[in-house]
C-alpha cells in the first residue's frame, strides 16, 4: 500500500538528527539468511549502506545498531568492519536502550532518526524525530514513518537514508565533492 | 472464499501445522562445490512461530523427511515437533489424538499437490501467493507473501487478529524481545 508522505515536513525533521539508530535485519539485510546442514548460517548486507555509515560518523552523526531479532553474531561484525562503537545486539527492549543513549549522549527523541521495519518497532518509530522504512518494511510501520525510502531492506536504504539527511542539512554537496577528490577512508 | 469466511476459520485453529519446503522456503536448494546443502529462510518467519507460541497456539512442522537443516530451524524458531513423514493425513490424526482436538482447530499451511489432502481436512487451509494452483484452489486463505518470505508471519497476524490477541502479543513482544 502506498501511504502518502509530507516529504517537506521529513525534510525540517531531518535538520536536527544527530543520531541515526536502527534495526539490523529487514534495513540492512532482507530479512533473509541460508542455513547449511551443519547449521551454519549466512547472512547478506549491502556494501553501499556502509558508505551510508561512514558518511554519518564523519560528519558527526552517531549511529547506533539496535537489534533483537539476531541468531547469530552477523550484526556485531558488520559494525566491527565499518568501527562502529554503538552495536546493541540482542536487546530486548529497543525503546528502553533508545532512551539510555539520548540520555548518554544529551540528546532528545526529536534528535534521533530511527529506522525499522516490523511491529517492535512501532513504538519506537512514535517516539522520535524522524522515523524511516525501507521499502518492504510491513503496512502497519509504513504508515507510522516519515518518510520511506526507495530501497527495500538490504539493498541501500541506509544510503539512501544518508542522502536524504545530508541533503536537508545542506552538506551533500560538500561531501559528495570531498569524497571524490580525497575518498572517504 | 471470502476473506470474512477466512477469519470465522482462523478464529477456531489452537494449532498450525507447517509444511517446510514452499512454505518456509522458496524451494530453493544451493549446494556448494563440495556437496553442502543450503536453504534460505526468512526472519519474518521467526516472528510469526514467536507470536503464535505467545498466544497460546501449538505449531509443528510436518514434511515428508526431517533433515539435519529442518532441525537447526526447528530449534531457532523454537518448535518442538517435527514430524517427517508423506503420509500427512495419519500423522494428522496421531496429532489429533494426542491433543485431543478436532479438525476445526487446525490450521495446516501447504503448497504442493501433496498437501491437498490434509487441507481439504483440516479446519483452516492456508496456502502461500506462490503455491501450486491445485494447492491454492483447496485453501481457505492465501497469504500475499510468496514462500520463504515471510508466510507464518503473515499467518500469524492474520490468525491473531481473528481471534482478538495481536495487539497484546506485539505489546509484550515489543518488550521482551523473541
Amino acid at each position: 500500500m502506498e501511504h502518502e508522505k509530507d516529504i517537506q515536513k521529513a525534510v525540517e525533521r531531518a535538520k536536527k538528527v544527530k543520531l541515526v539508530a536502527h534495526d539490523v535485519h529487514g534495513v540492512l539485510t532482507n530479512n533473509t539468511f541460508f542455513c547449511d546442514v551443519e547449521g551454519r548460517r549466512k547472512y547478506s548486507f549491502l556494501h553501499q549502506d556502509g558508505f551510508g555509515h561512514l558518511s554519518f560518523k564523519r560528519l558527526g552523526i552517531e549511529v547506533a545498531f539496535l537489534d533483537t531479532t539476531s541468531i547469530d553474531n552477523e550484526g556485531l561484525y558488520r559494525a566491527q568492519e565499518l568501527k562502529l562503537e554503538k552495536c546493541y545486539h540482542k536487546v530486548r527492549d529497543k525503546m528502553a536502550k533508545l532512551g539510555e543513549l539520548e540520555r548518554e549522549m544529551e540528546i532528545s527523541p526529536e534528535d534521533v532518526c530511527y529506522v525499522g521495519c516490523d511491529i517492535t518497532d512501532i513504538n519506537i518509530m512514535k517516539r522520535v524525530g524522524l522515523a524511516i522504512a525501507p521499502a518492504d518494511a510491513i503496512d502497519e510501520v509504513k504508515k507510522v514513518a516519515d518518510y520511506v525510502t526507495i530501497a527495500p531492506g538490504g539493498r541501500g536504504s541506509i544510503r539512501e537514508l544518508c542522502e536524504f539527511i545530508f541533503k536537508a542539512q545542506g552538506k551533500w554537496e560538500n561531501w559528495v565533492e570531498e569524497v571524490a577528490k580525497m575518498g572517504y577512508k | 472464499m471470502t476473506t470474512q469466511a477466512a477469519v470465522e476459520k482462523a478464529k477456531k485453529v489452537k494449532f498450525v501445522i507447517l509444511d517446510i519446503h514452499g512454505v518456509l522456503t522458496d524451494l530453493t536448494l544451493y549446494y556448494t562445490d563440495d556437496g553442502k546443502k543450503s536453504e534460505v529462510y526468512s526472519l519474518h518467519d521467526r516472528l510469526g512461530c514467536a507470536a503464535l507460541k505467545e498466544a497460546g497456539i501449538e505449531a509443528a512442522f510436518l514434511t515428508s523427511k526431517i533433515t539435519r537443516i529442518d532441525q537447526y530451524i526447528g530449534s531457532i524458531y523454537k518448535i518442538d515437533r517435527l514430524y517427517g513423514t508423506s503420509a500427512k493425513i495419519t500423522q494428522l490424526d496421531e496429532i489429533q489424538k494426542e491433543f485431543g482436538l478436532t479438525d476445526e482447530e487446525f490450521c495446516y499451511v501447504g503448497d504442493e499437490i501433496i498437501d491437498t489432502g490434509i487441507m481439504k481436512r483440516v479446519g483452516f487451509a492456508v496456502a502461500p501467493a506462490d503455491a501450486a494452483a491445485e494447492a491454492k484452489a483447496v485453501a481457505d486463505y492465501v497469504t500475499k507473501t510468496p514462500g520463504g518470505r515471510g508466510v507464518v508471519r503473515e499467518l500469524a497476524e492474520f490468525i491473531l487478529k481473528a481471534q482478538g490477541k495481536w495487539d497484546a502479543v506485539v505489546e509484550r513482544l515489543s518488550k521482551t524481545g523473541y
